[in-house]
This record gives structure tokens, sequence and C-alpha cells, in this order.
């Protein structure tokens, strides 16, 4: 029993390891990062790095599992909306005046860590 | 130091407001919720497009993006009209909203080539994507304005500038430039090939066709010296001249409902770099959005509090090259007025607006930004014809603007002031033609270029008096 009790415990425990967010890349390394696809990297080059990948900026950093997580919860629905709207310090459509609303969801997707929907 | 000030009245507003209970709570809440919007698309399906601050909106037809100079041209010949060039959004004024098309000219960014210290850029080119560019080469702008998302081309088109009493604002490196006309016609223009063209297109509101590259004037790409200090606003007021006159970049900021300023002033150095630390502005914002929120009922005891909070904060220094100091980020929304006033009028017109404020509207907390730029001669540049000091209001972009027609405009206009392009104003027609004299010249340019009003939306129609 105490071992079918440790193993149910270290199986949570290895559940609870894979749910912690990936350490968020350093400044150094976030300048780094852009989508695989080239048209986001071109949009996310001119319209969302300037704030995403600046710290001082107070923009949830690219690949910052912590400060995208509960936006992410919020669902894509009201992210994208956010997003062509303007939200808080956010202008609206990140100043991308030739995104579509599925560029929007590939950035969004790429920022909050995401890119692999499964 | 002052973000931790900062901080301390942030903090210490939402423990008055709770101690204070719900008189405290109606006192304090002055945060406004997001302003209302228009549907994300439209019932045609169209996306909406909202500028940076996001008071003007637009469901464009279609947005175009050529990826070169032919397909601009060609892209222009069909397009449906209105056809508005956008770069960032930066401008407040109705420039770029249109039923028909918006055109980014992102796609068309960057340095193509030297002709020995000018470059040939891209006009799409963000400012912020121009400064490590122009680096490569050792070189740099000799100016830049205090926000560097704008595009170049969208910069030069409403006049944008820095600061300096012996620069220029940035339409005044442009030495030649590229315009297609709505009819996709190319035009190399210069002060020496078709000058009329050039004089007229340097600042144009994109309202004569689309610029495709621009020659840029560059300097030696120096480290300088950014201070920032605050002191009493007339202490501030007593020093602004000398202190035009003794750096390379000057600017002021007269915060209201406080009596104090900051300064702010860049000089070139040799000295080794030394890292600027995180951003205060937004820290700052917060405190002084805090004392409004605690104590906008009395200008008294809010002065009282700024003083004993923020005036013996330390001075901040940093060394780096121009075009990493030169231009911060601003995360903080608002809307904006500004006005180009003349030198000699500009302090003169800064306490009377601030007196204003301080008896008509304690909701503002803001800081009032001053700086000076150095005359040039195209036709629509707010500083043709002599040095201009510039006075500009914010607002955040949550609160009231209104009043700065009703109130700040007129002081403005009283005394001769110009309006910055991109920033509100009421201005049109006649009113500007009193303002320019090469209005009429730049109008008839305009016609010969585009006569059928192609590039024109209702507000540019408006301004050019065509309606």
């Amino acid at each position: 029993m105490r071992a079918v009790l440790s193993a149910i415990a270290a199986i949570l425990l290895l559940a609870a390891c894979g749910e912690k967010p990936p350490v968020a890349p350093t400044p150094e390394q976030a300048l780094l990062l852009k989508p695989a696809d080239p048209r986001l990297a071109g949009l996310y080059e001119t319209s969302c790095k300037a704030c995403h990948a600046a710290p001082d900026t107070g923009a949830p950093q690219v690949h910052d599992r912590a400060a995208w997580d509960p936006r992410w919860k919020q669902g894509e629905a009201v992210l994208l909306d956010h997003t062509i709207q303007g939200y808080k310090a956010m202008p609206a459509s990140g100043q991308c005046a030739t995104c579509a609303p599925d560029d929007f969801k590939g950035l969004i997707r790429f920022m909050a860590g995401r890119e692999d929907p499964a | 130091m002052i973000s931790r000030r900062a901080a301390l009245v942030a903090g210490g507003s939402t423990a008055a407001v709770v101690a204070a209970g719900g008189t405290g709570y109606l006192v304090a809440t002055h945060d406004k919720p997001e302003p209302l919007s228009p549907p994300s698309v439209n019932a045609d399906g169209k996306l909406l497009w909202r500028n940076w601050s996001g008071i003007q909106t637009a469901y464009p037809s279609a947005r175009l993006a050529p990826r070169d100079e032919g397909e601009l041209a060609s892209m222009l010949k069909t397009a449906t009209a209105p056809v508005r060039p956008v770069g960032a959004g930066h401008s407040f004024t109705a420039l770029a909203p249109t039923s028909g098309s918006l055109l980014s000219l992102d796609s068309l960014s960057g340095v193509i080539s030297w002709e020995g210290d000018e470059a040939l850029v891209l006009a799409g080119t963000r400012l912020g994507a121009l400064g490590p560019a122009l680096a490569e080469k050792g070189r740099a702008m000799a100016n830049l304005p205090d926000i560097n998302k704008q595009s170049l081309a969208g910069a030069l088109a409403t006049a944008t500038h820095g600061t300096g009493s012996k620069l220029q604002a940035l339409h005044g490196d442009v030495t030649g430039l590229r315009l297609v006309t709505p009819d996709g016609r190319v035009i190399d223009c210069s002060a020496d090939s078709n000058a009329e063209v050039f004089q007229a297109a340097r600042v144009s509101l994109g309202a004569l066709g689309v610029i495709s590259q621009v020659r840029l004037k560059t300097i030696p790409n120096r480290r300088i010296r950014r201070r920032v200090w605050i002191e009493p606003f007339q202490d501030a007021l007593a020093k602004a001249e000398a202190r035009w006159a003794q750096h390379r970049n000057f600017e002021f900021y007269a915060v209201p409902f406080t009596g104090l300023a900051v300064g702010i002033s860049h000089d070139e150095t040799d000295d080794p770099a030394q890292a600027r630390g995180a951003d205060q502005d937004s820290a700052f914002l917060d405190a002084l959005k805090g004392l409004r929120n605690l104590l906008g009922f009395s200008t008294p005891l809010r002065k009282a509090a700024a003083r004993a909070l923020l005036a013996s904060a330390k001075p901040e220094t940093a060394v780096d090259e121009g075009w990493k100091l030169l231009s911060t980020e601003r995360p903080v929304r608002f809307n904006e007025m500004e006005f180009h006033l003349p030198a000699d009028r500009q302090l003169k017109v800064l306490e009377e607006v601030v007196a204003t404020l301080e008896k008509e509207r304690p909701d503002v907390f803001f800081p009032i930004e001053v700086r000076r730029i150095a005359s040039d001669d195209a036709w629509l540049s707010p500083f043709q014809g002599g040095a201009r000091g510039s006075v500009a209001v914010h607002t955040h972009y949550k609160d009231d603007f209104a009043f700065l027609y009703e109130l700040i405009e007129p002081i403005f206009r009283r005394h001769g002031g110009r309006p910055h392009w991109g920033k509100l104003h009421t201005l049109k027609d006649q009113q500007l033609a009193a303002l320019y004299p090469r209005w009429e010249d730049f109008l008839k340019v305009r016609a010969e270029l585009d006569p059928q009003g192609r590039m024109l939306n209702p507000y540019l129609k408006g301004l050019f008096g065509l309606v």
C-alpha cells in the first residue's frame, strides 16, 4: 500500500512539475526569439518586439509563460479582441496596419509560448 | 530614486483610500474605464483600425502592403480611394482613417545605400530600427523625437521633431526624396531638382502621394550624457533660455499641480557608457496620478504633497549612443495637443497654460512638455521662417481631452502658435493660410500631383478647404 501511495505521489509530483511553466528567457535571449513563420517573423519584428522583448515596457515578455498563462486562460477570442481594440498600455493592433486576425492569433500564440497547440 | 518615491505615492494613495472608506474612494476614483469603441469587425466584415491612443477609428475596405516601389506605384494607380498611408498610427488627428485603402510601408524598411555620409533609406523604416542601422556605419540622425515607434515617412509627413535650439526637425535632415504619385509616377526631388515638389513634399501629411525613399544627412554616432533632474517650476522658467543655449538637447516638463519641473539635457561626451537603468517615467506618472486621485480636491494640499515626495529626488545620469537615449519608451498611452510658438513667447504661454490648468482642470496630471526647434524652409513646416518653442499638453487616454480645444488651443492661437500636424487641433483652411506663407503654393502642387483628390480623406479635404 505504501508503495502504491509513493508511486501515486511520485506521479502527482511529476505532473505538478510538468505544469510548472518553463523558465522565462533572459532579456538577451528574448531579443533573439522570433516566430518560425517568415511572415509572422516580419510582423513581430516591426510591431510586437519593441514592447514584448523590452522588460521596461510592462508588456508580457515573449515566451514568459508566467506572465502569459493568466492571459492565455482568458481564451483566444478575448486576447484577439484586446489586440484589435487595444487594451491598457497595448495600442490597437500593436499598430500593425496590415495584420489580419489570423496573424494576430499566430503572434499571440508565439509570444505566449503556445506555438504548439497540442 | 524617482521610481521609489513614485511607488510610495501610488501605494500611499491606495492605503489612504482604504482607510478613508467610501468617501475616500469617491475622491480617489478618478480612474476611468476603457473608452467605448466600435466593434472589432463591422457589418461588412472589415477589421477595425485605431490610432495609438484609440480616438481615431476606421474600417478600411482594403489594406495594402507593397513589397517594393514598383508594387507601390501599381497599387496606387488602382487602389480604392481615399488612399491613406499609415505608419505607427501615432497621429492623434484624423490623417490616417479611410473607408478606402489603408497603405502601410512596413515592407519598405531599411537602409538601401550610402552616398558619402548621406543614407538612402526606405521610407517605411521605423525610427527605432533606423538608429541601429545607421550605427552600423558609425553614423546617426542629428536628432530624434522622444518616441521612436514612428515610421520615417510618418514622422516627416507630420514635421515630427526633437529638441535643441540648433537642431532642426527630422525633415531638416532630408536632402532628397522619391515621391510616388497617386497615378503611379515616380518623382525624384531635391533642392536642385523638382525643387517645388521637394519643398512641398518634405512635410506633406501624406497628401501628395507616398514617399518611398529618403536621402538623409547623418552625423557621427557619438555617445551622449543624459541628465534628468527635478527643480522648482520657477527655476526652470528662469534658466530655460540659458540651458537651450548651453546644451545640445534640452527640454523640460512643467508638472502642473506640483510647482515642479523635470529637466532633461543631452550633451556629447567621450565618457564610457553608463547604464540608463530601468524606466522611471511610468512610475513618475503613477505617482502624479496617485496625487490627483488622493488630493485632487485641494490644489494646495496636492502641491505640498508633491513637493514633499518628489522635490528632493536625486538627479539621474546615463551615457550611451544618442539613438539609445534620445527616444524613450512611452508605455502609458495619452492624447496630446502641441503647438509651436514663436520662441520669444513660448515661456509666457507655458505659464498661462499651467495657470489655466491649475485653475480649471484638477483632473490633469500629465506633465507638459517644453521643447525648442531650429528653423527650416519646408513649406508646411511649423518651423518655417524662424525658431519655434513647442508646448505640449497631454491627457491620459482614458481621460477627457475636449478641454484641450476649449481652454488650451485659444491660448496657443492668441500667441501665433502653429499646430503639430499629428496632434490635436481644430485649425483649417484660411486659419492655416494665415500661419503659413507658402500655403497656397502647397495647395497648387497638391492639385497638380493629385487632381482627383485620391489621397484626401474627409479630414484632409476640410484641412485644405476643399469641402
